[in-house]
Protein backbone atom coordinates (compact mmCIF):
# COMPACT_ATOMS: atom_id res chain seq x y z
CA UNK A 1 0.00 0.00 0.00
CA UNK A 2 1.32 3.57 -0.96
CA UNK A 3 2.15 5.22 2.17
CA UNK A 4 1.06 9.15 3.50
CA UNK A 5 4.14 11.18 3.36
CA UNK A 6 5.28 14.33 5.80
CA UNK A 7 7.30 16.61 4.12
CA UNK A 8 9.56 19.30 6.02
CA UNK A 9 10.05 22.54 4.21
CA UNK A 10 13.06 24.51 4.63
CA UNK A 11 13.16 28.29 3.14
CA UNK A 12 17.05 29.32 2.82
CA UNK A 13 17.19 33.08 1.51
CA UNK A 14 20.69 34.51 1.55
CA UNK A 15 23.01 32.17 3.60
CA UNK A 16 20.12 31.83 5.97
CA UNK A 17 16.80 29.41 7.09
CA UNK A 18 14.05 31.60 7.55
CA UNK A 19 10.30 31.15 9.21
CA UNK A 20 7.64 32.70 6.92
CA UNK A 21 4.18 34.36 7.61
CA UNK A 22 1.93 34.93 4.94
CA UNK A 23 5.30 35.37 3.05
CA UNK A 24 7.01 37.46 5.07
CA UNK A 25 10.58 36.34 5.74
CA UNK A 26 11.97 36.21 9.11
CA UNK A 27 16.01 35.17 9.88
CA UNK A 28 16.16 32.40 11.86
CA UNK A 29 19.79 31.31 11.13
CA UNK A 30 22.40 29.86 9.53
CA UNK A 31 23.36 26.51 8.27
CA UNK A 32 25.26 25.90 11.63
CA UNK A 33 21.95 26.24 13.33
CA UNK A 34 20.06 24.22 11.25
CA UNK A 35 22.60 21.42 11.64
CA UNK A 36 22.93 21.51 15.37
CA UNK A 37 18.84 22.13 15.59
CA UNK A 38 18.05 19.73 13.27
CA UNK A 39 20.23 16.98 12.45
CA UNK A 40 19.19 15.47 9.36
CA UNK A 41 21.14 12.43 9.48
CA UNK A 42 19.53 11.00 12.34
CA UNK A 43 16.39 13.04 12.22
CA UNK A 44 15.58 12.43 8.49
CA UNK A 45 14.32 9.12 10.00
CA UNK A 46 11.39 11.12 10.90
CA UNK A 47 10.35 12.93 8.16
CA UNK A 48 9.40 11.11 4.49
CA UNK A 49 10.69 14.33 2.52
CA UNK A 50 12.39 17.19 2.00
CA UNK A 51 11.62 20.55 0.41
CA UNK A 52 14.29 23.00 0.52
CA UNK A 53 13.41 25.96 -1.22
CA UNK A 54 15.68 29.07 -2.46
CA UNK A 55 13.49 32.20 -1.50
CA UNK A 56 16.40 34.89 -1.97
CA UNK A 57 14.12 37.57 -3.22
CA UNK A 58 16.91 39.91 -4.93
CA UNK A 59 19.66 38.08 -7.13
CA UNK A 60 20.02 34.13 -6.37
CA UNK A 61 23.10 33.19 -4.83
CA UNK A 62 23.34 29.77 -7.05
CA UNK A 63 26.62 28.19 -5.77
CA UNK A 64 25.98 28.80 -1.94
CA UNK A 65 22.45 27.86 -2.47
CA UNK A 66 23.81 25.02 -3.97
CA UNK A 67 26.46 24.41 -1.33
CA UNK A 68 23.88 24.23 1.11
CA UNK A 69 21.78 21.64 -0.40
CA UNK A 70 24.88 19.36 -0.84
CA UNK A 71 25.28 19.39 2.92
CA UNK A 72 22.09 18.92 3.78
CA UNK A 73 21.25 16.53 1.36
CA UNK A 74 25.22 14.07 2.52
CA UNK A 75 23.54 11.28 4.74
CA UNK A 76 19.74 12.63 4.45
CA UNK A 77 18.34 9.18 3.05
CA UNK A 78 14.80 10.80 2.45
CA UNK A 79 13.82 12.10 -1.26
CA UNK A 80 14.91 15.87 -1.50
CA UNK A 81 12.52 18.41 -3.80
CA UNK A 82 14.58 21.39 -4.56
CA UNK A 83 13.85 24.78 -6.31
CA UNK A 84 13.53 28.70 -6.15
CA UNK A 85 13.95 30.46 -9.55
CA UNK A 86 14.26 27.07 -11.70
CA UNK A 87 14.31 28.86 -15.49
CA UNK A 88 16.26 26.31 -17.49
CA UNK A 89 17.03 22.87 -17.77
CA UNK A 90 20.16 23.49 -16.73
CA UNK A 91 19.19 24.90 -13.61
CA UNK A 92 17.04 22.36 -12.64
CA UNK A 93 20.12 19.40 -13.82
CA UNK A 94 22.74 21.41 -11.11
CA UNK A 95 19.77 20.93 -8.21
CA UNK A 96 19.28 17.34 -9.71
CA UNK A 97 22.99 16.63 -9.66
CA UNK A 98 23.27 18.22 -6.09
CA UNK A 99 21.38 16.02 -3.60
CA UNK A 100 17.35 16.87 -5.26
CA UNK A 101 15.50 13.85 -6.62
CA UNK A 102 12.77 16.62 -7.75
CA UNK A 103 12.64 19.73 -8.82
CA UNK A 104 10.53 22.30 -7.67
CA UNK A 105 9.01 25.00 -10.14
CA UNK A 106 6.89 27.80 -9.54
CA UNK A 107 7.19 31.40 -11.39
CA UNK A 108 7.99 29.68 -14.43
CA UNK A 109 4.88 28.06 -14.61
CA UNK A 110 3.40 30.51 -15.89
CA UNK A 111 5.61 31.44 -18.40
CA UNK A 112 4.03 30.75 -21.80
CA UNK A 113 6.45 28.53 -23.25
CA UNK A 114 7.38 24.80 -23.41
CA UNK A 115 9.26 24.74 -20.47
CA UNK A 116 7.28 21.83 -18.66
CA UNK A 117 7.60 20.11 -21.85
CA UNK A 118 11.12 20.17 -22.86
CA UNK A 119 11.96 19.88 -18.59
CA UNK A 120 9.76 16.44 -18.74
CA UNK A 121 11.27 15.86 -22.10
CA UNK A 122 14.83 15.87 -19.87
CA UNK A 123 14.08 14.57 -16.36
CA UNK A 124 10.55 12.89 -16.97
CA UNK A 125 7.40 13.79 -15.88
CA UNK A 126 7.77 12.41 -12.59
CA UNK A 127 10.86 14.72 -11.52
CA UNK A 128 8.99 17.88 -11.70
CA UNK A 129 6.83 18.81 -8.62
CA UNK A 130 4.62 22.23 -9.85
CA UNK A 131 3.90 24.40 -6.96
CA UNK A 132 1.23 27.00 -6.86
CA UNK A 133 1.08 30.05 -4.17
CA UNK A 134 -2.56 30.92 -3.56
CA UNK A 135 -3.62 34.01 -1.67
CA UNK A 136 -7.75 34.81 -1.31
CA UNK A 137 -9.00 38.68 -2.06
CA UNK A 138 -12.72 39.54 -1.10
CA UNK A 139 -12.63 40.70 -4.45
CA UNK A 140 -11.16 38.36 -6.81
CA UNK A 141 -11.63 35.17 -4.72
CA UNK A 142 -8.54 32.61 -5.24
CA UNK A 143 -5.80 34.18 -7.17
CA UNK A 144 -2.34 32.27 -7.91
CA UNK A 145 0.80 34.62 -7.41
CA UNK A 146 4.09 34.37 -8.72
CA UNK A 147 7.64 35.89 -7.86
CA UNK A 148 7.45 35.05 -4.02
CA UNK A 149 4.20 36.14 -3.72
CA UNK A 150 4.69 39.61 -5.20
CA UNK A 151 2.90 39.04 -8.70
CA UNK A 152 -0.68 38.28 -9.07
CA UNK A 153 -1.32 35.54 -12.08
CA UNK A 154 -4.83 37.16 -13.72
CA UNK A 155 -5.80 33.71 -15.40
CA UNK A 156 -8.59 31.74 -12.99
CA UNK A 157 -6.82 29.41 -10.78
CA UNK A 158 -9.33 26.83 -11.52
CA UNK A 159 -8.18 26.99 -14.99
CA UNK A 160 -4.57 27.13 -14.09
CA UNK A 161 -5.12 24.04 -11.74
CA UNK A 162 -6.71 22.39 -14.36
CA UNK A 163 -3.91 22.93 -17.34
CA UNK A 164 -1.54 21.99 -14.91
CA UNK A 165 -2.90 18.69 -13.81
CA UNK A 166 -2.78 17.88 -17.77
CA UNK A 167 0.51 18.96 -18.44
CA UNK A 168 3.61 16.80 -17.96
CA UNK A 169 4.31 17.63 -14.19
CA UNK A 170 4.90 14.65 -11.14
CA UNK A 171 2.89 16.38 -8.55
CA UNK A 172 1.23 19.39 -7.45
CA UNK A 173 2.64 21.44 -4.02
CA UNK A 174 -0.51 23.35 -2.81
CA UNK A 175 0.18 26.71 -0.40
CA UNK A 176 -1.92 29.37 1.15
CA UNK A 177 -0.14 32.80 1.39
CA UNK A 178 -2.68 33.59 3.42
CA UNK A 179 -2.04 30.64 6.07
CA UNK A 180 1.22 30.42 5.90
CA UNK A 181 2.94 30.51 9.03
CA UNK A 182 -0.31 31.04 11.28
CA UNK A 183 -0.87 27.90 12.72
CA UNK A 184 -4.27 28.07 11.61
CA UNK A 185 -4.38 25.04 9.93
CA UNK A 186 -4.26 24.16 6.11
CA UNK A 187 -7.19 25.64 4.06
CA UNK A 188 -8.54 23.03 2.70
CA UNK A 189 -10.96 25.07 0.47
CA UNK A 190 -8.12 24.99 -2.02
CA UNK A 191 -9.10 21.14 -2.79
CA UNK A 192 -12.36 22.51 -4.20
CA UNK A 193 -10.58 24.35 -6.54
CA UNK A 194 -9.16 21.18 -8.29
CA UNK A 195 -11.20 18.87 -10.85
CA UNK A 196 -12.56 16.13 -9.50
CA UNK A 197 -10.41 13.24 -10.24
CA UNK A 198 -7.18 14.73 -9.60
CA UNK A 199 -4.62 12.01 -10.90
CA UNK A 200 -1.54 13.76 -9.64
CA UNK A 201 -0.59 13.28 -5.78
CA UNK A 202 -1.45 16.17 -4.02
CA UNK A 203 1.07 17.82 -1.47
CA UNK A 204 -0.48 20.90 0.85
CA UNK A 205 1.18 23.30 2.76
CA UNK A 206 0.49 26.51 4.36
CA UNK A 207 -0.91 26.94 8.21
CA UNK A 208 0.70 23.60 9.99
CA UNK A 209 2.63 24.36 12.64
CA UNK A 210 1.73 21.25 14.82
CA UNK A 211 1.27 17.47 14.82
CA UNK A 212 -3.00 18.24 15.21
CA UNK A 213 -2.37 20.36 12.17
CA UNK A 214 -0.46 18.10 10.21
CA UNK A 215 -3.17 15.15 11.07
CA UNK A 216 -6.16 17.59 9.90
CA UNK A 217 -3.98 17.51 6.41
CA UNK A 218 -4.08 13.47 6.45
CA UNK A 219 -7.69 12.80 7.04
CA UNK A 220 -8.06 14.64 3.83
CA UNK A 221 -8.21 11.80 1.41
CA UNK A 222 -7.24 14.19 -1.55
CA UNK A 223 -3.78 14.88 -0.16
CA UNK A 224 -0.95 12.58 -0.42
CA UNK A 225 1.54 14.77 1.32
CA UNK A 226 1.05 17.32 4.06
CA UNK A 227 3.90 19.63 4.75
CA UNK A 228 5.33 22.03 7.13
CA UNK A 229 7.87 24.61 7.41
CA UNK A 230 7.73 25.95 11.03
CA UNK A 231 11.53 26.04 11.68
CA UNK A 232 10.91 26.55 15.67
CA UNK A 233 8.23 24.25 16.11
CA UNK A 234 9.71 21.08 15.54
CA UNK A 235 13.50 21.79 17.05
CA UNK A 236 15.17 18.87 18.54
CA UNK A 237 12.55 15.82 18.90
CA UNK A 238 9.75 17.84 17.67
CA UNK A 239 9.42 15.71 14.34
CA UNK A 240 10.12 12.43 15.89
CA UNK A 241 7.30 13.25 18.94
CA UNK A 242 4.76 14.84 15.74
CA UNK A 243 5.28 11.85 13.90
CA UNK A 244 4.78 9.06 16.68
CA UNK A 245 1.34 11.03 17.24
CA UNK A 246 0.63 10.67 13.49
CA UNK A 247 1.42 7.22 13.79
CA UNK A 248 -0.80 6.20 16.92
CA UNK A 249 -3.64 8.49 15.47
CA UNK A 250 -3.67 5.54 12.78
CA UNK A 251 -2.12 7.63 9.51
CA UNK A 252 -0.42 5.21 7.30
CA UNK A 253 2.81 6.53 6.99
CA UNK A 254 6.06 4.17 6.83
CA UNK A 255 8.16 2.86 10.00
CA UNK A 256 11.21 2.07 10.37
CA UNK A 257 13.19 -0.02 12.20
CA UNK A 258 15.05 2.53 13.95
CA UNK A 259 16.47 -0.68 16.41
CA UNK A 260 18.79 -2.49 13.39
CA UNK A 261 21.89 -0.29 13.10
CA UNK A 262 23.94 -1.79 11.50
CA UNK A 263 28.14 -1.58 11.16
CA UNK A 264 27.81 -1.04 7.87
CA UNK A 265 31.18 -0.11 7.48
CA UNK A 266 33.03 -3.32 8.86
CA UNK A 267 30.24 -5.89 7.66
CA UNK A 268 31.54 -4.55 3.75
CA UNK A 269 35.21 -3.99 4.07
CA UNK A 270 36.16 -7.15 6.36
CA UNK A 271 36.40 -9.70 3.55
CA UNK A 272 38.69 -7.25 1.18
CA UNK B 1 41.08 -2.02 1.60
CA UNK B 2 37.53 0.24 1.09
CA UNK B 3 35.47 -1.78 -1.40
CA UNK B 4 35.52 0.67 -4.63
CA UNK B 5 32.08 1.02 -6.79
CA UNK B 6 31.48 3.13 -9.20
CA UNK B 7 28.64 5.00 -10.46
CA UNK B 8 28.20 5.38 -14.06
CA UNK B 9 27.50 8.98 -15.05
CA UNK B 10 26.01 9.47 -18.67
CA UNK B 11 24.62 12.89 -17.52
CA UNK B 12 21.43 12.09 -15.95
CA UNK B 13 20.93 11.12 -12.30
CA UNK B 14 20.30 11.94 -9.00
CA UNK B 15 24.31 10.88 -8.42
CA UNK B 16 25.47 13.00 -5.20
CA UNK B 17 22.53 11.20 -3.61
CA UNK B 18 23.83 7.62 -5.02
CA UNK B 19 26.94 8.53 -3.88
CA UNK B 20 26.42 10.02 -0.77
CA UNK B 21 24.44 6.94 0.62
CA UNK B 22 27.51 4.55 -0.96
CA UNK B 23 30.10 6.39 0.99
CA UNK B 24 27.76 5.99 4.33
CA UNK B 25 28.34 2.44 3.79
CA UNK B 26 32.42 2.95 3.80
CA UNK B 27 32.64 2.18 0.03
CA UNK B 28 35.06 4.12 -2.20
CA UNK B 29 33.18 5.77 -4.55
CA UNK B 30 33.89 6.35 -8.13
CA UNK B 31 31.41 8.30 -10.41
CA UNK B 32 32.94 8.03 -14.01
CA UNK B 33 31.87 8.16 -17.58
CA UNK B 34 35.12 6.27 -18.77
CA UNK B 35 34.63 3.24 -20.75
CA UNK B 36 37.82 1.58 -19.29
CA UNK B 37 37.12 2.39 -15.90
CA UNK B 38 33.78 0.55 -16.19
CA UNK B 39 34.77 -2.08 -17.82
CA UNK B 40 37.01 -2.73 -15.21
CA UNK B 41 34.79 -2.20 -11.88
CA UNK B 42 33.33 -5.21 -10.14
CA UNK B 43 30.80 -3.31 -8.19
CA UNK B 44 28.74 -1.07 -10.90
CA UNK B 45 25.51 1.44 -10.04
CA UNK B 46 23.17 2.86 -12.80
CA UNK B 47 21.65 5.20 -11.62
CA UNK B 48 18.74 7.62 -13.61
CA UNK B 49 16.09 9.97 -13.25
CA UNK B 50 14.76 11.03 -16.55
CA UNK B 51 13.82 9.57 -19.71
CA UNK B 52 14.46 6.29 -21.05
CA UNK B 53 14.86 7.79 -24.58
CA UNK B 54 17.15 10.28 -23.86
CA UNK B 55 19.27 8.29 -21.38
CA UNK B 56 19.55 5.39 -24.12
CA UNK B 57 21.04 8.23 -26.81
CA UNK B 58 23.51 9.58 -24.16
CA UNK B 59 24.50 6.06 -23.57
CA UNK B 60 25.12 4.76 -26.45
CA UNK B 61 26.87 8.39 -27.95
CA UNK B 62 29.38 7.63 -25.67
CA UNK B 63 29.68 4.12 -25.88
CA UNK B 64 29.04 3.39 -22.73
CA UNK B 65 25.97 0.48 -23.21
CA UNK B 66 29.14 -1.32 -24.89
CA UNK B 67 30.68 -0.80 -21.66
CA UNK B 68 28.31 -1.94 -19.47
CA UNK B 69 27.46 -5.01 -21.35
CA UNK B 70 31.46 -5.87 -21.38
CA UNK B 71 31.59 -5.71 -18.08
CA UNK B 72 28.38 -8.03 -16.99
CA UNK B 73 28.41 -10.44 -19.42
CA UNK B 74 32.06 -10.76 -20.29
CA UNK B 75 33.70 -9.62 -16.73
CA UNK B 76 30.91 -10.77 -14.19
CA UNK B 77 30.96 -7.33 -13.02
CA UNK B 78 27.53 -6.81 -10.41
CA UNK B 79 25.35 -3.86 -11.60
CA UNK B 80 22.40 -2.79 -9.53
CA UNK B 81 20.23 -0.36 -11.96
CA UNK B 82 18.20 1.92 -9.86
CA UNK B 83 14.66 3.46 -11.25
CA UNK B 84 15.45 4.90 -14.55
CA UNK B 85 18.57 2.52 -14.73
CA UNK B 86 16.11 -0.71 -13.86
CA UNK B 87 14.06 0.20 -17.20
CA UNK B 88 17.59 1.01 -19.10
CA UNK B 89 18.26 -2.55 -18.80
CA UNK B 90 15.36 -3.52 -20.00
CA UNK B 91 14.61 -4.65 -23.59
CA UNK B 92 12.57 -1.76 -24.30
CA UNK B 93 10.58 0.89 -23.46
CA UNK B 94 7.68 2.56 -24.38
CA UNK B 95 7.99 6.18 -23.00
CA UNK B 96 7.99 8.32 -25.83
CA UNK B 97 7.60 6.00 -29.08
CA UNK B 98 9.93 3.24 -28.73
CA UNK B 99 13.55 2.65 -27.46
CA UNK B 100 15.72 -0.61 -27.29
CA UNK B 101 16.88 -0.64 -23.88
CA UNK B 102 20.33 -2.48 -22.77
CA UNK B 103 18.89 -5.93 -23.03
CA UNK B 104 19.92 -7.01 -19.82
CA UNK B 105 17.03 -7.86 -18.03
CA UNK B 106 14.09 -9.59 -20.65
CA UNK B 107 11.09 -7.35 -19.81
CA UNK B 108 9.77 -4.44 -21.29
CA UNK B 109 8.77 -1.19 -20.05
CA UNK B 110 5.59 -0.03 -20.57
CA UNK B 111 3.51 2.78 -18.59
CA UNK B 112 1.44 1.80 -15.12
CA UNK B 113 -1.80 0.98 -16.01
CA UNK B 114 -4.03 3.58 -15.41
CA UNK B 115 -7.34 3.10 -13.44
CA UNK B 116 -10.61 5.04 -13.96
CA UNK B 117 -11.50 6.70 -11.03
CA UNK B 118 -8.06 7.45 -11.08
CA UNK B 119 -7.48 5.90 -7.07
CA UNK B 120 -4.09 4.89 -8.23
CA UNK B 121 -2.37 8.16 -9.13
CA UNK B 122 0.52 8.12 -11.49
CA UNK B 123 3.20 8.88 -11.47
CA UNK B 124 3.03 6.65 -8.15
CA UNK B 125 5.21 8.79 -5.42
CA UNK B 126 6.17 7.70 -2.00
CA UNK B 127 6.85 4.64 -0.05
CA UNK B 128 5.08 1.76 -0.79
CA UNK B 129 5.57 -1.86 0.45
CA UNK B 130 7.67 -3.96 -1.71
CA UNK B 131 7.00 -8.07 -1.41
CA UNK B 132 10.67 -9.90 -2.15
CA UNK B 133 11.32 -13.06 -2.90
CA UNK B 134 12.25 -16.11 -1.76
CA UNK B 135 15.91 -16.67 -1.76
CA UNK B 136 16.60 -12.79 -2.67
CA UNK B 137 19.82 -11.38 -2.14
CA UNK B 138 18.87 -7.79 -2.29
CA UNK B 139 16.00 -8.13 0.64
CA UNK B 140 18.08 -10.14 3.06
CA UNK B 141 17.76 -9.01 6.91
CA UNK B 142 14.71 -6.94 5.78
CA UNK B 143 11.05 -7.66 7.15
CA UNK B 144 8.60 -8.66 4.14
CA UNK B 145 6.81 -5.97 2.93
CA UNK B 146 9.31 -3.46 3.75
CA UNK B 147 8.44 0.52 2.58
CA UNK B 148 10.69 1.55 0.06
CA UNK B 149 10.61 4.87 -2.06
CA UNK B 150 9.13 4.98 -5.57
CA UNK B 151 8.81 8.23 -8.20
CA UNK B 152 8.39 6.86 -11.78
CA UNK B 153 5.34 6.45 -14.33
CA UNK B 154 6.79 3.34 -15.77
CA UNK B 155 7.11 0.13 -14.77
CA UNK B 156 7.72 -3.60 -15.68
CA UNK B 157 6.18 -6.64 -15.01
CA UNK B 158 6.38 -9.51 -13.26
CA UNK B 159 7.01 -13.06 -15.35
CA UNK B 160 8.59 -15.47 -13.13
CA UNK B 161 11.86 -15.02 -14.59
CA UNK B 162 14.48 -13.83 -12.32
CA UNK B 163 14.16 -13.63 -8.41
CA UNK B 164 11.52 -10.88 -8.23
CA UNK B 165 10.16 -8.71 -5.64
CA UNK B 166 6.36 -6.83 -6.07
CA UNK B 167 4.95 -3.81 -5.35
CA UNK B 168 1.45 -2.91 -6.05
CA UNK B 169 -0.42 0.57 -7.97
CA UNK B 170 -3.46 0.02 -9.15
CA UNK B 171 -1.85 -3.33 -10.23
CA UNK B 172 1.20 -5.78 -9.03
CA UNK B 173 4.53 -4.39 -11.07
CA UNK B 174 7.93 -5.29 -10.47
CA UNK B 175 10.07 -3.44 -7.59
CA UNK B 176 13.15 -5.36 -7.94
CA UNK B 177 14.77 -7.64 -9.81
CA UNK B 178 17.87 -9.70 -9.58
CA UNK B 179 19.48 -12.81 -11.47
CA UNK B 180 23.06 -13.62 -11.29
CA UNK B 181 25.06 -10.59 -10.94
CA UNK B 182 22.10 -8.25 -12.61
CA UNK B 183 20.24 -6.59 -9.99
CA UNK B 184 17.97 -3.73 -10.55
CA UNK B 185 15.35 -1.90 -8.22
CA UNK B 186 12.43 0.48 -9.47
CA UNK B 187 12.44 2.73 -5.92
CA UNK B 188 15.30 4.50 -4.87
CA UNK B 189 17.14 2.54 -2.25
CA UNK B 190 19.07 5.64 -1.12
CA UNK B 191 15.90 7.50 -0.57
CA UNK B 192 14.41 4.72 1.54
CA UNK B 193 16.26 5.27 4.76
CA UNK B 194 17.36 2.21 6.70
CA UNK B 195 15.55 0.08 4.55
CA UNK B 196 17.22 1.21 1.23
CA UNK B 197 20.25 1.37 3.03
CA UNK B 198 20.35 -2.54 4.13
CA UNK B 199 19.77 -3.41 0.51
CA UNK B 200 22.49 -1.56 -0.89
CA UNK B 201 24.38 -3.30 1.72
CA UNK B 202 23.52 -6.65 1.04
CA UNK B 203 24.33 -5.72 -3.31
CA UNK B 204 27.82 -5.06 -2.25
CA UNK B 205 28.23 -8.25 0.38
Amino acid sequence: MLKKRLIFILLYCDGYFMLSRNFRLQRVGDLNWLISNYDFSHISFFIDELIILDVSRKEKQTKFFIDTLKTISYKCFVPIASGGGVHSISDAKILLRSGADKVIINSSLFEKNNFLVNLSEEFGDQSIMASVDVKKSSEHGYQAVKKSGSEIVNESLTEILNNLIQSPIGELYLNSIDNDGTGDGYDFNLINLLPKNCHKPLIIAGGADNSKRLLEGFKNSSIDAVATAHLFNFIGDGLKSARNKLIESGVPLPIWDLDTVYDYKNILNAND
Amino acid sequence: MKRSVTIIDYGMGNIWSVKSALEYLGCNVIVSDDNEVIKDSKYLVLPGVGSFKKAMISLSKSKLDKAILDATLKNQSKLLGICLGMQLMGIKSFEDGETDGLGLISKKVEKLKETKQNIFKIPHIGFNSVKSGPNSILFKDLADKSDFYFVHSYRMLSDGNGIEATAVNGEIFLAAYEKENIFATQFHPEKSQINGLTLLKNFLC
